[in-house]
């Protein structure tokens, strides 16, 4: 009987030495445990980027580490998953600061889920508003708070196959101006033989369905930024845009067709034909397609893929008339989610990232933007040399800094409604439905699902 | 209750007691509370307000993509689920035969089944690509046709899926073997005494014998397809391209709950696809007196 309860004992001594070892701590690696000894406050990082992206982060990460003895930053490489920030705000353990999409910020903060950061702002010395483009502080700053310090931001143009201009006879060094000239050139770049499709020469929605962007180069409004609210119902630009998308698939109706007008199906095929995007087999690399729409993140990506790549980049032609734009899909911002343990150091940290260092050298953040290719969000991180001096970043630089950039949506159903953008463009190129019909399905489901988004908001407020 | 009865029920209940706690704190309680935020609009960070059926008369009233994968649901399960049973069937009968090598030809029949659903996705997306992909390159290289885009476009998007799960039969295949392997011997005899051939014996004593193994797998496959998911989720990244072709019930459910964070209207749906799926496996039980028959009866 002895014998019995002294091996009970002992089985039940070894579960909870397990459990005890397995247990977590609060210092997760030898340098966390000295920060922690040493009476530092260890903050968690969630980190947007993941890959090499996250590595850059970290050596800046560790600088900041370095740079003091209060705050200790512990970075995850999270990526973009609902899942895990939802159930961390929901079970009360959010992180203390989370790097996360612009679009989303706006479905967020009025759930109460995002401390605002006025205060902060207020008596921060180097963080100004004033610094950073407008169109990115404001899809941080709404209901009267700002919730966001936006970190890296993009910039969409024109990436040309000097290599396929040749072939065709065109120019290697002119890229099409105007819209005119780069439907001209689409006709003269899509080559086909017997067996099929062999080269696109441009479709606007590869490698990603630009439909937004678009709407705005052609000078159409999406949204009404002073009343929240979508009005592209009846907008003759986007009607127009959605038109000239059209374009790009054969009408069987139509006695001849345009030299670059694709079978829509026969384009699915081709398409599913690309390799990975991020890959030596990306269809702009492969010369698959010969002329694109990208963002500066490519300077870095093929340099890295295709490196006997021989690509030019230059502004996206506009219709005549058209405002001059550009494009800018929001930006990748840090928050500090509401219910984070340690709001102060968590400033402390963004402060620094976001601030010139001392004796007017870049701020961490320009640093970051450099190492992975991404455009800063303040203007005076751009205005340098290692951005504007850099050939191939600085045309989509200039854009930013030349051009009028639409506001990205700043309204709780952004995803919603890009998701209806997509389908509409969708049906509109299989010829489904109209472009008059798609621009106001658009409006119309986008202003339904606010109005109800927007309705249990107003019941939730005590 | 004597003193042995009474240790016995306690240790039973001891034994039980991780299931219990387990079953009731990740399935009972999540079942209950899905049920509560059907009727209530829940993004769960803030707290669920109550909205009666308004999830409900959305859905049906103001939700084109709801009745799309609604479509697409009813579409692939109306071809995948009989035809995976008659290939099954097919597959188990072929591979009951005696032959050499049959354990080998069991194995390769059943090998898809345990090749990890994302990995198969995967597979499946280089085989069906239209460019460079095997079928297209066969239907090329010996029909000298140009195959269709299979999962990229909208008219084949459907069919491809349906292809693709033809391909993982091997789970039921291996329960209609074990079904084969209990039909009597005698049955068949007494058959071939009356003169019954191939087909007559298949007809008349393999398949009756079977039909409760059809039942199992038919209800089996009904709940599977309704819940069909990770393998569109992985082919379009989770967006159910071209034009909502593929935009499965679960998949939208999904959309719904992580992407648009509605919660509640993702509930509604799950209550609904829970009552279907009841309906439908009440359904095919309740046919199952006329067609299913058991041994000894």
């Amino acid at each position: 009987m002895k014998a019995t309860y002294l091996r009970w004992t002992l089985a039940i001594a070894a579960c909870l030495a397990v459990v005890a070892a397995l247990w977590p701590s609060e210092a997760g690696s030898p340098e966390e445990k000295a920060a922690l000894e040493a009476g530092r406050v260890i903050i968690t990082y969630w980190d947007r980027h993941t890959g090499h992206e996250f590595d850059e982060r970290k050596v800046l990460i560790d600088e900041f580490n370095a740079s003091q003895s209060e705050v200790y930053v512990r970075a995850l490489p999270i990526g973009f998953t609902m899942e895990k920030l939802l159930t961390s705000i929901a079970g009360r353990t959010p992180p203390d600061i989370l790097s996360t999409e612009g679009t989303i910020l706006a479905a967020l903060a009025p759930q109460h889920c995002v401390m605002p950061l006025d205060r902060f702002i207020e008596e921060s010395e180097s963080v100004d508003p004033e610094d950073f483009f407008p169109h990115v502080w404001r899809a941080v700053t709404f209901s009267g708070h700002t919730w966001g310090i936006p970190v890296t931001t993009d910039s969409i143009c024109l990436l040309w196959n000097k290599t396929a201009f040749r072939r065709a006879g065109l120019d290697p060094e002119r890229p099409p101006r105007t819209m005119t000239e780069l439907l001209e050139y689409a006709n003269r770049l899509t080559v086909r033989d017997e067996t099929g499709l062999k080269q696109i020469g441009f479709l606007p929605w590869l490698p990603w369905d630009h439909t937004h962007m678009w709407g705005g180069l052609f000078g159409g409004e999406w949204f009404d930024d002073a009343s929240g609210r979508f009005v592209c119902g009846d907008d003759p630009h986007i009607i127009a845009m959605f038109r000239w998308m059209q374009s790009f698939s054969i009408d069987p109706d139509a006695p001849a067709q345009l030299p670059y007008a694709l079978n829509p199906e026969m384009v699915a095929a081709f398409r599913t034909g690309f390799g990975a995007y991020q890959s030596a087999n990306n269809p702009f690399y492969s010369g698959k397609v010969a002329m694109t729409q990208e963002g500066e993140w490519q300077a870095s990506f093929i340099a890295r893929y295709a490196p006997e790549l021989d690509w030019g980049v230059a502004p996206l032609p506009q219709p005549e008339g058209a405002p001059p734009r550009c494009y800018s899909p929001t930006c990748v911002l840090d928050m500090i989610p509401a219910g984070a343990p340690h709001p102060e150091a968590a400033w402390k940290y963004i402060e620094w990232f976001n601030s010139p260092r001392p004796g007017g050298r870049p701020s961490p953040a320009s640093d970051y933007n450099r190492a992975i290719c991404n455009i800063p969000c303040r203007r005076a991180d751009v205005m340098h040399e290692r951005f504007l001096g850099d050939p191939a970043l600085s045309v989509f630089v200039n854009e930013l800094l030349t051009k009028e950039t639409p506001v990205f949506p700043v309204t709780p159903v952004a995803q919603f409604f890009i998701d209806q953008v997509e389908r509409e463009r969708e049906l509109v190129t299989l010829r489904q439905k109209t472009p008059e019909q798609a621009a106001r399905a658009i409006e119309d489901s986008a202003n339904a699902e606010l109005d109800r988004i927007l309705a249990i908001m107003r019941r939730d407020q005590p | 209750m004597t003193r042995i009865e009474r240790r016995n029920l306690r240790n039973g209940i001891l034994f039980a007691l991780p299931y219990l706690i387990g079953g009731t704190v990740f399935m009972v309680y999540p079942l209950v509370m899905s049920v509560y935020y059907s009727l209530c609009h829940y993004n769960i960070i803030t707290p669920a307000t109550f909205a009666g059926l308004d999830n409900y008369r959305v859905l049906f009233s103001h939700d084109e993509v709801f009745w799309k994968s609604v479509y697409n649901t009813l579409y692939f399960t109306a071809f995948s689920v009989p035809l995976s049973l008659i290939l099954a069937i097919g597959l188990a009968v072929l591979l009951n035969q005696a032959v050499k090598g049959l354990s080998v030809f069991r194995t390769v029949f059943f090998l898809p089944t345990i090749v990890p659903i994302v990995a198969s996705a995967v597979l499946w997306l280089w085989v069906l690509n239209p460019e460079s992909g095997l079928i297209n390159g066969m239907l090329r290289a010996f029909l000298h046709i140009e195959g269709p885009g299979w999962i990229a476009d909208v008219q084949w998007s459907k069919p491809s899926l349906i292809l693709m799960s033809l391909w993982a039969v091997g789970g039921p295949m291996v329960i209609f073997l074990a079904g084969l392997a209990d039909v009597p011997a005698v049955l068949y005899e007494a058959a071939e005494i009356d003169g019954a051939g191939p087909w007559q014996k298949f007809r008349n004593v393999t398949l009756p014998m079977l039909t409760p193994t059809i039942l199992f797998n038919l209800v089996m496959g009904l709940i599977a397809a309704f819940q069909y998911f990770t393998q569109v989720y992985v082919m379009t990244a989770g967006k159910g391209t071209p034009a909502d072709s593929t935009m499965f019930y679960a998949l939208y459910l999904y959309r719904n709950s992580f992407v648009y964070l509605k919660m509640g209207y993702a509930s509604a749906m799950a209550l609904l696809l829970f009552l279907v799926i009841l309906a439908a496996t009440a359904g095919v039980l309740a046919s199952s007196k006329r067609w299913v028959h058991y041994h000894g009866e």
